[in-house]
């Protein structure tokens, strides 16, 4: 634990909205979990502040029961951000997904574009670029329906 | 990390390749239907 500093240790503390008794009171409940001997309550009482201070550092029994304490909610945690940024790239897909036009918009937009000769394209490659639109749409909608069995849920947009 | 989250990023990943394709082609047929209505370089006949 030595990359933990004493700003890390009083910010664990407070993400549980523990005053300093009440982290006295959890570091002596880890410590009789695991048979350890540890300061009495008054003794933790002034040194949580000392080591959240940086006055002094904690001995490597008392990090050891830090990081029992704070193991499982530093694991959620992280999973929870990981969760977040999952969710804000599924929303930001879908919405683009979403706004895609459909292939009948993709066939009037090749229809268009057909109407009248282009210097750029040539009728042949026009049709091509529809078709690969139309497939890549139908991929897209594979795709939703695939996250939509992942997510376990209905929300899944088709575009097929 | 769970192997769930790490399926839908690839098929988050998939996605976005995908639509990617579509808007190009489809941004492609629109400027060419954009072109057409430019004075001076629809087809005089």
């Amino acid at each position: 634990m030595t990359d933990v500093t004493s700003e890390t240790l009083r910010r664990w503390r407070e993400s549980q909205g523990w005053d300093v008794p009440r982290m006295a009171r959890e570091l002596r409940k880890a410590a009789r979990d695991t048979g350890e001997d540890v300061a009495a309550h008054h003794g933790l009482v002034k040194m949580i502040p000392q080591w959240e201070r940086g006055n002094r550092a904690p001995r490597e029994r008392y990090r050891l029961l830090y990081l029992k304490i704070f193991e499982d909610a530093l694991v959620l945690s992280r999973g929870a951000e990981a969760g977040v940024n999952i969710a804000v790239r599924l929303a930001e897909v879908r919405s683009r997904a979403a706004s895609l036009p459909g292939p009948d918009q993709i066939r009037a937009l090749e229809a268009g574009a057909l109407a009248k000769p282009r210097k750029t394209l040539t009728p042949v490659e026009i049709r091509a670029l529809a078709a690969e639109a139309i497939a890549q749409l139908h991929e897209v909608a594979g795709k939703l329906t695939k996250l939509s069995a992942l997510l376990g849920d209905e929300s899944g947009e088709d575009k097929s | 990390m769970t192997t769930r989250d790490d399926q839908i990023r690839q098929v988050v990943a998939e996605l976005d390749v995908h639509i990617a394709e579509v808007e190009a082609n489809v941004a492609v047929l629109k400027a060419l239907l954009a072109e057409g209505e430019v004075p001076g370089e629809e087809d005089p006949s």
